[in-house]
């Protein structure tokens, strides 16, 4: 199984803006790499450019041992050469085919004897669940199995490299749950190189084995899951995963109400100096009795949200809007006044860099 | 750069996109730079008159056009009866479109299904069936030939009946008001019928309703029918040649046809000149007038629609008056058509007889001694009709799909805008100033290309060329819904770009494809204007035919050609509205 190359692959449209600038990614062989970021950033097109449909203004791609594109050197392989599979965001099901001529078309570009098309374009209905709607047409498939024929179409020709674009975006709450348990099965099984595209990072967190979060055609972290969670590496990321999003508290040159608290409780720790700003989770906000060490600060309750399993405290601590989201029932009603405390401090440098940690919870676990 | 032309090797809609520009450049663009050159360029033969040599840069042909004094019979007077039969026609078409249209759509007449379909009819008849009809009725004994049925019963017809503006005013009108009809009709039903209610709550009564609210918001719809119909009128051949002729009754179309008729080329091309000129205006104004209403166009609610006035007693006579449109603008005309084809002495039923049609032989006429239906003219004419509109409408479907992938699929932005705005650009121009603009490009050798003039293959071409603003249009519309993803997704399945045309994007677009040959054909199976000037004896086709037959006096031959033009042709157009559920009205293009 290949692992994929992208090196200084930069991507312009028409003498424009960078829609990639200089982008470095290695996907591990075997890897479920999820590329996450706001709409914008790139990520499409970075998808695009590994299948082919797009080519790069500057870069080289490999995947295994094979030079896919590369700019400098004059190289390039067209898409329908590179034996990938790719799930689009509209599932792009050819209207005219049926869900199995569908599903049987790669193998038979690839000149496949037609019992074995028919075996293995069945076998891939099997495994997304769709063999009963095998002759019927795309329209008169619903969203969900249109989205389970386009990944089977996909499957069917046993790609060593599968791209998605998107492939959930347009399902509803209930069958996005179902398909990320799906997908990551596939890829237990098939043990193929997965590059999933989106912009919710709940798909991301639950499924990839890497994520690689991109901002206005750059990246800015390349990691596994939950160390993306817990070690942010710069206010973009901190900000962008996790929800209810981390709150960023910046120092300023004349530091005031929560940020001076902050920055004291920072130098009283570590001495003189400090970061430039901090940033506090929602859920590591808690309310009650501080540990030794901690932050803490009286809050008053401005709103309690309820939500089932889990409970939204909204609070004014020295002026400063902050969220604390806990799992136990919180007892406490607008207007009161409580103590809210953490011990895990995010800390951001002027470059907006997160600052290594020192003493914090996660560094000590 | 090695590495760019790695991806174009594998990649073919760059260099179809290259060939469609090179291609549209040469059948669009080339043929207006050669007639506008030619327009200016001293014509061989022309030497002594105006003291050049051929070749050489001249005004000459500006000054005989405009100030010469043969330029009022050349221009001036074509151009003002030019102006005068748009009017004329305007004015009728508005009267009998629109006031049938609100008829139709906003009163409570009786069988306004019916009569909604029955009033469109005209329009799916060639222009020139009802001049046709118009002189087998009201002929005198002006021109030669047969005489027309009331000359025959002895009321002598008087020129101003028989022949110029009046008749071909009434013809015209009779032929261009299911344009407005069908405009203002689809505008009046998009109205909601809410607008009005808000108006008269508010204490506006119904007079005030209709000037202040109902009349602006049709503004638009009625602009783009009139300049429509003007810039059809202008371009129309059929009728001023037959009924205007005679009485020496020029208008620009036919002025241009005798100017190539006569070689007089360097005239012809100022000629064509100034008709692309005033075409391009009128589509100009349309699109800006357009733009400009554009900020009321109303969103139809709920309350469209249900509210019908009541007509009370007048319900039959509306009715009655739906009826007298529909007679005498199908019925009549079709009818006296079939009744002089089946008469010798015109529609005298004493006289009936079957040889016009199946005769082997007719004493009199020279030139076409037998009946149409016997010898090989009609036959020919047909096989020629079939053959050269069919091919042009299979390779306008084609281009115009063509067109849609690359302007879709490529990532040059200015070859799109290119091919978008060049395949269009024959919609601006009418057909026979186009036609005259292809013929002065390709009437002679020009480089490695010879001189195409007479043969079937210029005839395809320009009737292609002529119908590519619509084909494009539709093409590069069912493109843009089809998207490049089921494309890319062929291509990541491994299908090489024969075998994703072949597999997905054709069969896809199969229904568009279709619709893009059926509608050219219908178009060009009546097309007269454009042909006109480009056939010779060995491409008639049954247009021309029924124009040649009616040259030599005919009557009856011609009337019953014309006959079989309007039954194919309404046949056609009735079945493919039947099967592809397509309106006439969203072919306007209005």
């Amino acid at each position: 199984m290949p692992t994929i190359v992208l090196s200084g692959i930069a991507k312009r449209y028409g003498g424009g803006d960078h829609a990639v600038k200089n982008l470095d990614l290695v996907v591990p062989d075997g890897a479920f790499m999820c590329l996450l970021g706001p709409s914008g950033c790139g990520k499409t097109t970075t998808l695009r450019m590994i299948a082919g449909l797009e080519q790069p203004t500057t870069g080289s791609i490999t995947v295994g041992d094979r030079v896919l594109d590369s700019v400098e050197k004059g190289l390039y392989v067209p898409p329908e050469k590179r034996g990938m599979g790719l799930v689009f965001q509209s599932y792009a099901l050819w209207p005219h085919l049926s869900v199995r001529a569908n599903v049987e078309f790669g193998l038979r570009m690839r000149k496949v004897p037609a019992p074995e098309r028919r075996s293995r374009a069945e076998a891939a209905l099997e495994m997304v669940h769709v063999s009963d709607a095998m002759d019927r047409y795309p329209s008169q498939l619903s969203g969900g199995q249109q989205q389970r024929v386009a990944l089977a179409r996909m499957l069917a020709v046993d790609p060593a490299v599968l791209l998605l674009d998107e492939p959930l975006s347009n399902l509803d709450a209930r069958l996005r749950l179902e398909m990320r348990a799906e997908l990551k099965r596939i890829h237990e099984e098939s043990g193929a190189t997965i590059v999933f595209v989106t912009h919710d990072q709940l798909e991301a967190l639950t499924m990839a084995t890497h994520v690689a979060v991109m901002n206005q055609g750059e990246l800015q972290q390349l990691a596994p899951p939950m160390e993306m969670y817990a070690r942010p590496a710069n206010r973009f990321v901190a900000e962008f995963v996790g929800s209810p999003a981390m709150a960023l508290v910046d120092v300023g040159p004349a530091p005031a109400g929560l940020g001076r608290s902050l920055l004291a409780h920072s130098r009283e720790r570590h001495g003189a100096g400090g970061p430039a700003a901090f940033g506090i989770r929602p859920e590591a906000l808690r309310l009650g009795t501080p540990p030794p060490g901690a932050w803490s600060e009286p809050a008053t309750v401005e709103a309690v949200l309820p939500a089932g399993a889990s409970w939204t405290v909204r609070l004014r601590v020295l002026d400063t809007e902050l969220f604390a989201v806990t799992h136990s029932p919180v007892e406490a009603a607008p207007g009161d006044t409580v103590t809210c405390w953490t011990d895990q401090l995010h800390l951001f440098g002027a470059d907006g860099l997160r600052i290594q940690d020192r003493d914090t919870a996660e560094a000590r676990a | 750069m090695l590495y760019r032309l790695r991806v174009l090797r594998h990649d073919p809609t760059a260099a179809l996109g290259f060939i469609l520009v090179v291609v549209l450049a040469y059948m669009v663009v080339a043929p207006l730079v050669a007639v506008l050159s030619d327009a200016f360029r001293l014509q061989y033969g022309d030497q002594a008159h105006a003291g050049q040599q051929p070749g050489e840069w001249t005004g000459y042909y500006l000054w005989r056009v405009f100030r010469s004094q043969v330029s009022d019979l050349l221009f001036w007077e074509p151009l003002l009866n030019t102006l005068v039969i748009s009017l004329g026609t305007v004015v009728f078409a508005l009267v009998v479109g629109g006031g049938m249209a609100w008829m139709v759509t906003r009163t409570n007449v009786p069988g306004r299904t019916w009569l909604a379909g029955a009033l469109v009819v005209p329009y799916m008849l060639p222009s020139w069936t009802f001049s046709l009809a118009w002189l087998t009725l009201f002929k005198n004994d002006r021109a030669g030939g047969q005489a027309g049925v009331l000359q025959a019963q002895g009321i002598a017809t008087p020129d101003w009946l028989a022949y110029g503006p009046l008749p071909i005013v009434i013809t015209l009108g009779l032929h261009y008001y299911p344009f407005v009809f069908l405009l203002v009709g689809n505008a009046l039903r998009r109205i909601d019928a809410q607008l009005e209610d808000s108006a008269r709550i508010l204490g506006a009564p119904r007079r005030v309703v209709i000037r202040r609210i109902v009349a602006p918001l049709m503004l638009p719809a009625l602009s783009s029918a009139v300049l429509l119909v003007v810039g059809r009128v202008l371009g129309t051949f059929g009728t001023p040649y037959v009924l205007g002729l005679p009485a020496d009754y020029r208008v620009l179309s036919t002025g241009l046809y005798q100017s190539i008729r006569d070689r007089s080329t360097g005239v012809a091309s100022v000629l064509t000149a100034v008709i692309v000129l005033i075409g391009v205006l009128i589509v100009l104004t349309d699109a800006r007038l357009l733009r400009e209403h554009r900020r009321f166009v109303t969103v139809g609610g709920k309350g469209a629609m249900d509210r019908l006035s009541d007509l009370r007693g007048w319900r039959w006579p509306a009715f009655a008056l739906g009826g007298v449109v529909f007679v005498a603008s199908v019925l009549v005309p079709i009818l006296t058509l079939l009744l002089s084809s089946l008469t010798r002495t015109p529609m005298d039923l004493s006289t009936f007889t079957l040889s016009y049609w199946f005769a082997e032989s007719l004493p009199g006429a020279v030139g076409f001694p037998h009946g149409v239906f016997r010898g090989a003219e009609l036959w020919t004419a047909a096989w020629n009709s079939l053959r050269i509109v069919g091919i042009a409408s299979l390779i306008c479907a084609v281009a115009g799909l063509l067109i849609g992938y690359v302007v879709v699929r490529g990532s040059a932005p200015r070859v799109a805008a290119f091919l978008r705005q060049v395949s269009f650009l024959p919609y601006l121009i009418p057909g026979i100033a186009f036609a005259a603009a292809s013929l002065s490009l390709f009437a002679v050798a020009r480089g490695p290309v010879p001189a195409l003039y007479g043969t079937t293959f210029l005839l395809i071409l320009v009737m292609a060329v002529t119908h590519l603003p619509y084909s494009s249009r539709s093409g590069i519309a069912a493109m843009t819904q089809l998207g490049r993803e089921p494309e890319e997704a062929a291509q990541i399945a491994g299908a090489s770009w024969w075998q994703r045309m072949r597999r997905i994007v054709f069969p896809i677009q199969k229904g568009a494809l279709v619709t893009g040959i059926v509608l050219p054909f219908i178009s060009g199976l009546k097309e007269l204007s454009i042909v006109i000037m480009l056939t010779t004896t060995g491409t008639e086709l049954l247009t021309t035919l029924s124009i040649g037959l009616v040259d030599y006096g005919y009557t009856q031959l011609a009337n019953a050609v014309v006959l079989v033009i309007a039954l194919v042709s309404f046949t056609m157009t009735y079945l493919t509205q039947r099967l592809t559920k397509s309106s006439l009205a969203s072919g306007l293009g209005g």
